[in-house]
């Protein structure tokens, strides 16, 4: 099948996010802090994309919560775009710390 | 008590900053500037050593297959010398286009699609080689030089005027669209005659814009090209003031792409050049690079277009 079929993200907007954390073990190489995501992430997909073989490339999942300017992200990117008035031509910095509250994803792996 | 409404002053003072920064960013290029023009002048101009054509009765050198004739005439079929043709004029319509959005003032590539801007404008209006037009986009596209007015002195500090970077969101599609457009009417309006015209776009950006356009802007693309409208993609990546990973050299996408047979979605990164559109593009992180690698790509695809023609 065609890929471009596939692909989801199609008609969806990027923003450039940048990935920071305070724990040293799960820091990313400088390289690959900065990003295009999809606007449509929210917690789920982003911790996905940072525990993927590209990211972080962990042995089991971990579940990650984030945080811009100090709240934490409970919304898509989009949606928090707009209620901050900001545009996707704005870089967003995600500080990623390891979920304290086991999600309800992991029921699901 | 002035007599001035506050809102024409506010006008008079930011046409007062434009000129300002157009005079600053003016003596920033100007060696560059002539540099440009002198590289350019050699690209552009028509090449003087046209084929040799007959049939004349006096020349630069003998058509021989004129001598049987001549002789069979008995010397009166005497037009039998050849002279250079006189080189038809090319003219061109060139058109600058610069990045009006947020991320060019966010990424610092802004000042740096500025000294392009003027660069490549001032040479072009030095060459003499026919019109130019500006136009800023963003969300929209915004014409703040067109083509039928002459580049004069006061035309660079007007066009700084139409910028402030505040655009929020980066149009790419729409721009290609509308471009093709603006050139097929002024080809319209031109006197001079088709194959003596040439078309030309120079985007000035930062390069990023969703890949979800990159599909759509190819067609448009193959659409400017049979129209012979050459559009080159200038990416200023002001690394000077980038953290490494954040030049789009580096710049990496993610794309969440969706296993048909089991629904589980993946992650797929790839490089965000890897479906770059344009086929013409040239990363610039200092404007003294400009003049070198644009001339390279220029004379690259006259090469190719008259190879082409062939
Ligand atoms: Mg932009």
């Amino acid at each position: 099948m065609d890929v471009t079929m596939n692909d989801v993200n199609s008609g969806q907007g990027r923003v450039q996010v940048r990935f920071v954390t305070s724990s040293p073990d799960i820091e990313l190489p400088e390289g690959k802090r900065q990003l295009l995501v999809p606007t449509d992430a929210g917690r789920y997909k982003l911790s996905q994309l940072l525990n993927s073989d590209y990211m972080l490339d962990t042995q089991a999942p971990i579940p990650f919560d984030f945080l811009t300017n100090g709240t934490f992200l409970r919304t898509t990117l989009d949606e928090y775009l707009v209620s901050q008035g900001l545009s996707s031509e704005t870089a967003v910095e995600l500080q990623y710390v390891r979920s304290l509250i086991p999600p309800l994803f992991e029921a699901s792996f | 008590r002035t007599h001035l409404d506050p809102s024409d002053t506010l006008e008079l003072r930011s046409a007062a900053d434009a000129r300002q920064q157009w005079i600053h960013y003016e003596s920033l290029t100007r060696d560059l500037s002539l540099s440009l023009t002198e590289q350019l002048r050699l690209i552009l101009a028509p090449t003087l050593a046209t084929k040799m054509r007959g049939d004349f009765r006096t020349g630069k050198r003998l058509n021989i297959k004129r001598i049987i004739p001549y002789i069979a005439s008995q010397y009166k079929r005497d037009k039998i010398w050849m002279r250079r043709s006189v080189p038809s004029k090319r003219s061109y319509q060139i058109m600058l286009a610069v990045d009006d959005s947020k991320s060019m003032g966010e990424s610092g590539s802004g000042s740096l699609a500025f000294e392009t801007l003027v660069m490549v404008s001032k040479s072009l209006s030095m060459l003499e080689v026919g019109q130019i037009c500006v136009v800023g986009f963003g969300e929209n596209v915004k014409v703040a030089h067109d083509f039928e007015t002459p580049f004069g002195s006061d035309a660079g500090p007007k066009i700084f005027q139409n910028f402030g970077f505040e655009q929020s969101r980066t149009d790419v599609t729409k721009l290609v669209r509308e471009s093709i457009e603006l050139f097929r009417t002024a080809r319209t309006k031109t006197s001079s005659s088709p194959a003596d015209l040439w078309q030309m776009q120079l985007i000035i950006s930062d390069g990023v814009c969703d890949s979800s356009e990159h599909e759509p802007i190819r067609r448009l693309l193959r659409e400017a090209l049979e129209e012979r409208i050459m559009m080159v993609f200038v990416i200023v990546d002001d690394v000077r003031n980038k953290k490494k990973g954040e030049s789009v050299m580096d710049l990496k996408e993610a794309k969440f792409v969706k296993d048909e047979s089991t629904g589980v979605s993946k992650v797929k990164v790839e490089r965000y050049l890897d479906t770059f559109p344009f086929q013409y593009y040239l990363i610039v992180s200092d404007v003294k690079e400009l003049p070198g690698v644009l001339a390279t790509l220029l004379r690259q695809w006259f090469a190719e277009v008259v190879e082409s023609s062939n």
